[in-house]
């Protein structure tokens, strides 16, 4: 049984339909106890299907994974109700078909091989320096006078309109820095 | 009377099932494989599996079609007629509302599967009949209530199907609805009386029959299968043979939903 | 969206056409079921009965492809029923302007606008201009500007060509083009077009249901114009709507991670700007934009540091030139031509999303390498052993990058209604996962390491680049976000040399970069998030930074709650809320006023942030001449407009014309009985392997009679690694199907729950079919005609697993965005 407080499910509870319920759970054990099987949530953030950005309330385990997703009744766009994607976070979060390692395919190879971070970055670092600077313009003529371009059109980059502002910022920066102007996203679908 | 309920307004109702999923995700329930049938409806029926679901029943009038969404789950009876059949008293009703089950006392013997007029209890056939087999259902998140805490599905609804309340104000909240829109609404709240009561009520703009809902009389099932049981709890031996008796009065009564039900189209 | 998810309590009508909230954005419809407890009603047009029509008042039927015939006669019910809000249009859109006597419309020209060019398939636009009169400034020189009428009826007014091009869509033409009965369109237009009422007002959500059209841009413009017509623009309750599908698309958009674009909508450098002083001169003078060359300069501060300074303009060489387009379509154009020799993707799947994606992960094949950031082995990073694909044959290298969750990371995400919410680290990601962040960290450290010390002039712009996110090993989100916000770099004085921000301070508002003296003291990443970092009042006396704050309060309970995040721009929640008062500056109704002008205090106020200058007056008038706002008056509620006003009519911006006019789609059954211009005449068509079995092909209804469209569903995200990969998800929506009708399931000899065959001119694909009178035939211009309907979320990744619905889309895309027409076109269904 996790300590949470009387106020903290109030809180928790006080979903769509909590008006109905708020007046009189003071008392509603009702003589029998039924200890919550788990906990409900204590640490809030934003669901990342949508755009409607709801609220959700996030309780995890011993492993800090998920063990229950609840909707933000604080959150002032959904007040606590949610859809069937965003409680499906927790098997997203908890996927065994989730991503742990770095995999690398080889050309004409049937398979993956595991490979680690910084050979990773470092192999794709070097490509991009060869496709940048096999495919780099840095001016044109433009009735008949030099503009300069400074662009690379061997390069291209998609996504991610799933990722933070803060991702899209870095990615924006480090790709107009390259002179990618392949430069696309789901916005465009 | 028990105190808590649920007023599903399905005229409300988009068939979001954040419901069942909320279901699944309070309750830790795994997904089951299913497939596509020529229908949204999935998994096909109530399992053990999945306690709550909703059905999506298309309706053609004339030339007219509707799309209607049924929340189908464990109705939590006034006198539950599992619990009354129950031999081990594993199912009980709680003065809040819900029907519960205690796995540590179930024998397995399944009468409550045949006993339920609404056919909501699920045999847990993964674990077996010997391996400490299961009855599961919805139980009303019986957990969150004794806490304080609405139901998952009624947390989640976006559209604000499910009200969860003291069961007096939830009949008198869906009276005034009827009252207030006497075109949207069918005269009627299941569950208020069906089978002496249930904790679900629900308001509709079609025929509950066509949304999937037996026509049920008032009076309670347990009082049936009590007086049955009356007679033959002396003959350990014919408790089969009883509950058969129990089952083929509500089979008898359910006959009407299920030609109904046959009838329709899935989608 | 110009408002938000919440106001949509405020709404008396709301107008769902292109898109299936219930389904899709299912928060929306706790807010629609609230107000219609209060009497609001909600009307559905779409080609299927949704989810979202299951509840909905009023439902019509629409023929794919024909909306704007549908919102056309829409405009010409409200100005024949005199239903438009008179004093709004005249005082804060464009109606009255005068529009040059040479324009000519498709009512004069058999479809076309005038200044057409048949060989270039573009439009010369001079003949769209707005009239203009000489009036002296103050130092007596001669300044142009705009020309008005005084009546609304006058010719050459905007009003005037409005109504003389709407009055040719008729009721009648509705039912024989979109396939609508005559009396559900009236039924929709009567309670639609009595939101012009001041004290009404009446929201259009849509969705890609608008947009994925080749006439998708002017489909979202004429919903602009019609709420602009009934005065519903810029108040509680009204609005146009886009509900965007992705969590934080409006970010991406935002951040410009689109080829055309900067941060903050600046538009990205062409060849045509050769040097900042061309570049700054495409921004307007009489608008909020003429901010526009400052907020860049504050850009080029935040990524070049010291080395974008006055003498070489700010490094503004070092961005990136486009010459000509560059967006998805030509994007795999060009990679199909084997141009592009490395992809990256970050949490995209375009083997699944892509139009024509056969064609589209035929061109992946061609690149030497790929990049796949992602939470999961998706269908583009395993296209190399995609089904009937032989590996060997495949020489991409792919590099699959495990990338941690939104749970698992730091950062701020963007809804539709355009709220910033910070989202902390709540549970922990799998092995060796590793944020975007810190994966673009390392890849920008070890891309500046190889090209240290180079001498090249044209590797500057990354020896330049200003990379420091942190001491350490993993970059801090925080600092990024501060480069955003924008900060100081010197202390920034305004005019008189008092310093409005000390050095080293975040930027409250953009307003300061307006008002710096020394402006280029201030680096900022994104002008429009000015402020969303910097700290805030919740309301209840606790400052945090903005976009994290949780404060309830909701002044005049509009559902605003402005303490809760943070509203881009300036946490304005209603954009032209200026519209929402009188032009005297009082509100149109006491239970919508939104902001007002206090003749006492001599400014705006009220429960929103004007978006205006909070000290001008209603009956302020225009500096002839003036900079900026000042060339505005008190009521030009439209303040990043060059005239101030809403645009009924579009005198330049726009490929295909100043007005939408129907055009088919690319594919359809039917031709344009409207007029002798079949479909959108600006519309790039592409040629590519025509003759080959995977290529740029269009079908012809002989071959192809049925319309496709395809959708979204709730139960399953986008190209669905994401939700095919859950359990739960995967048990509720398992198999990929289409939906038909009865009479075209038996036609076909198709029954409920069996499989079929689709097939366009691109491909073919398997389904299960879901036979359904959802799906109704509709007759145009006499003719039955047939559609089918299908989720797009499907490949062979995953737990659900089926085909992509892509391959049988095309690579044709809008005249302005070249957003693909997923949704018309032509297939035919088969028995398997």
């Amino acid at each position: 049984m996790p300590h949470l407080s009387r106020r903290q499910f109030l809180q928790l509870s006080a979903g769509v339909s909590g008006s109905l319920l708020l007046p009189h759970v003071a008392d509603a054990a009702g003589g029998e106890d039924f200890p919550l099987h788990k906990r409900v949530g204590e640490l809030a953030t934003i669901c990342p299907y949508c755009s409607c950005g709801c609220g959700l309330v996030i309780a995890t385990d011993e492993h800090g994974h998920i063990s229950n997703v609840e909707g933000d009744p604080e959150n002032p766009i959904n007040r606590g109700i949610l859809c069937p994607k965003s409680i499906a976070v927790r098997q997203l979060a908890n996927s065994p078909l989730r991503l742990g390692k770095v995999k690398y395919r080889a050309p004409g190879s049937n398979q993956w091989e595991e490979k680690s971070w910084e050979w990773t970055i470092e192999e794709i670092a070097k490509r991009v320096r060869k496709a940048r600077d096999e495919s780099f313009v840095r001016t044109i003529k433009v009735n008949d006078k030099d503009v300069t371009v400074n662009r690379t059109e061997g390069i291209a980059w998609l996504g991610g309109a799933a990722n933070n502002n803060e991702d899209c910022y870095l990615a924006t920066k480090l790709m107009r820095a390259l002179g990618v102007v392949y430069l696309e996203h789901q916005a465009r679908l | 009377m028990s105190r808590y309920a649920m007023l599903i307004d399905e005229t409300r109702c988009t068939g979001c099932r954040a419901c069942q999923v909320a279901c699944k995700q309070w309750n830790d329930l795994p997904g089951e494989q299913t497939r596509n049938r020529g229908t949204y409806t999935n998994p096909p029926a109530l399992s053990a599996k999945t306690w709550s679901m909703i059905e999506f029943n298309e309706i053609e009038t004339g030339d007219k079609v509707g799309f209607y969404f049924l929340k189908r789950g464990c109705m939590h009876c006034e006198h539950p007629a599992c619990a009354s059949v129950c031999l081990v008293g594993a199912l009980h009703k709680t003065p809040d509302g819900p029907v519960v089950y205690d796995d540590s006392k179930c024998i397995g013997c399944r009468y409550c599967m045949s006993a339920c007029p609404f056919g909501i209890p699920t045999f847990d056939w993964d674990r077996g009949l010997l391996n400490n087999a299961l009855i599961r259902k919805c139980e009303f998140c019986v957990d969150r209530v004794s806490n304080g805490l609405i139901p998952a599905c009624a947390k989640s609804c976006p559209s604000r199907v499910i009200a969860f309340g003291e069961r007096e104000q939830l009949i008198a909240q869906a009276e005034a609805r009827i009252e207030k829109n006497p075109n949207k609404y069918i005269k009627h709240i299941y569950g208020k009386d069906e089978v002496g009561g249930t904790s679900m009520l629900y308001l509709s703009s079609v025929p509950f029959d066509q949304l999937g809902l037996p026509a049920l009389g008032t009076t309670p099932v347990t009082a049936l299968s009590e007086q049955v049981m009356e007679y033959t709890v002396p003959f350990a031996l014919a408790w089969g043979a009883t509950l058969a008796g129990v089952a083929a009065v509500v089979r008898f009564r359910n006959r009407g939903k299920r030609i109904v039900e046959n009838e329709k189209s899935e989608t | 969206m110009t408002n938000d998810w919440v106001d949509l309590k405020n709404a008396d009508v709301i107008f769902i056409i292109g898109a299936n909230p219930a389904s899709n954005h299912p928060a929306s419809f706790s807010w629609i079921n609230d107000t219609r407890e209060h009497g609001a009603k909600l009307i559905v047009v779409d080609p299927a009965y949704t989810r979202s029509a299951a509840t909905a008042d009023v439902y019509a039927p629409i023929r794919p492809g024909t909306d704007i015939v549908f919102l056309g006669a829409l405009i010409n019910y409200a100005i024949q029923n005199k239903l438009y809000h008179e004093e709004y249009i005249k005082a804060y859109t464009n109606a009255l302007t005068l529009i040059s006597p040479d324009f000519k419309g498709p009512a004069d020209l058999d479809g076309l606008f005038s200044g057409f060019d048949a060989e270039k398939k573009s439009y010369d636009t001079t003949t769209w201009k707005y009239q203009s009169e000489k009036v002296k400034d103050a130092a007596g020189n001669d300044i142009s500007v705009p020309k008005q009428a005084v009546a609304l009826d006058e010719p050459n007014t905007v009003f005037s060509i409005l109504k003389k091009h709407y009055a040719r869509y008729t009721p009648a033409l509705v039912e024989r083009i979109c396939g609508t009965p005559q009396e559900k369109f009236l039924q929709v237009a009567k309670i639609f077009c009595a939101t012009g009422a001041a004290d009404k007002s009446g929201t259009i959500l849509y969705a890609m249901g608008q947009t994925q059209h080749t006439v998708g841009t002017q489909n979202v413009r004429i919903m602009a114009m019609l709420q602009l017509l009934l005065g519903n623009i810029g108040i509680p309750g009204g609005g146009v709507n886009a509900l965007r599908g992705e969590s934080n698309v409006q970010g991406s958009t935002d951040f410009a991670l689109l080829y055309q674009d900067l941060p903050g909508y600046l538009g990205a450098p062409t060849d045509r700007h050769p040097d900042f002083k061309t570049f700054a001169a495409k921004f307007d003078t009489t608008s909020y934009w003429i901010n526009g060359p400052r907020f860049v300069v504050n850009l080029l501060k935040a990524w070049y540091g010291d080395a974008a300074k006055p003498e070489n303009n700010y490094a503004y060489d070092y961005l990136p030139k486009t010459s000509g387009n560059y967006s998805w379509i030509p994007l795999f154009q060009a990679m199909g031509a084997g141009k592009i020799k490395g992809l990256f993707c970050m949490g995209m799947n375009p083997a699944v999303s892509g139009p024509n994606s056969r064609m589209e992960r035929q061109s992946l094949a061609n690149l030497d390498w790929l990049v796949v950031m992602d939470l999961f082995e998706t269908e583009t990073a395993s296209f190399w052993r995609a089904p009937g694909t032989d590996p060997k044959n495949i020489q991409t290298e792919v590099f699959l990058l495990p990338a941690l969750d939104a749970m698992e990371k730091v950062g701020s995400i963007v809804t539709s209604g355009r709220r910033i919410q910070w989202r902390p680290r709540v549970s922990a990601g799998p092995g060796e996962a590793q944020t975007d962040i810190w994966i673009l960290d390392r890849l920008a450290q070890a891309i500046k390491k190889i090209y240290h010390g180079s001498p090249e002039t044209r590797d500057l712009p990354i020896r330049d680049l200003t990379w420091f996110y942190g001491e350490g090993t993993d970059p801090d989100p925080e600092i990024v976000a501060r480069e955003i916000n924008g900060y100081a770099l010197d202390d920034v004085k305004d005019a008189s040399g008092a310093v409005i921000l000390a050095k080293g301070a975040l930027l409250p508002a953009f307003a300061t970069i307006a008002s710096a003296a020394n402006y280029d003291a201030i680096a900022c990443g994104n002008w429009l998030y000015a402020g969303y970092f910097a700290p805030a009042d919740d309301g209840r006396g606790i400052w945090r930074p903005a976009a994290r704050r949780r404060g309830q309060k909701d002044p005049g309970n509009l559902g605003l709650f402005p303490y809760w995040g943070f509203t881009w721009p300036a946490n304005r929640h209603i954009l032209y809320n200026r519209a929402s008062a009188r032009p005297d500056g009082s509100p149109w109704v006491e239970n919508k006023k939104l902001i007002w002008w206090d003749a006492a205090q001599k400014k705006w106020t009220g429960y929103d942030v004007p978006d205006f200058v909070a000290t001008k007056a209603p009956d302020a008038k225009a500096v002839i001449g003036g900079a900026g706002l000042a060339a505005q008056t008190g009521t030009d509620a439209f303040l990043m407009k060059a005239d101030g006003k809403g645009w009924l009519f579009a005198p330049t911006g726009l490929s295909e014309g100043p007005l939408p006019e129907h055009y088919e789609p690319i594919e359809s059954p039917v031709t344009n009985c409207l007029s002798g211009c079949n479909t959108n005449p600006v519309v790039k068509i592409w040629a590519t392997n025509q003759d080959k079995p995977i290529g740029d092909k269009l079908g012809l209804c002989e071959q192809f009679p049925v319309i496709c469209t395809t959708f979204r569903l709730g139960e399953h995200w986008q190209a669905g690694a994401m939700s095919r990969t859950l359990p739960w998800l995967a048990e509720i929506q398992p198999e990929l199907f289409v939906m038909l009708g009865k009479d075209l399931a038996a036609a076909r000899g198709i029954t409920n729950g069996a499989r079929a065959k689709i097939i366009s001119a691109r491909g073919e694909i398997s389904a299960v079919a879901i036979v359904t009178a959802r799906m109704k035939p509709l007759v145009i211009d006499g003719k039955q005609v047939h559609m089918v309907r299908i989720p797009w979320h499907w490949g062979w990744a995953g737990l659900a697993t089926g085909d992509c619905v892509n391959d049988l889309t095309h690579h044709v895309g809008d005249a302005n965005t070249m957003i693909p027409e997923y949704k018309a076109f032509l297939v035919d269904v088969r028995k398997t």
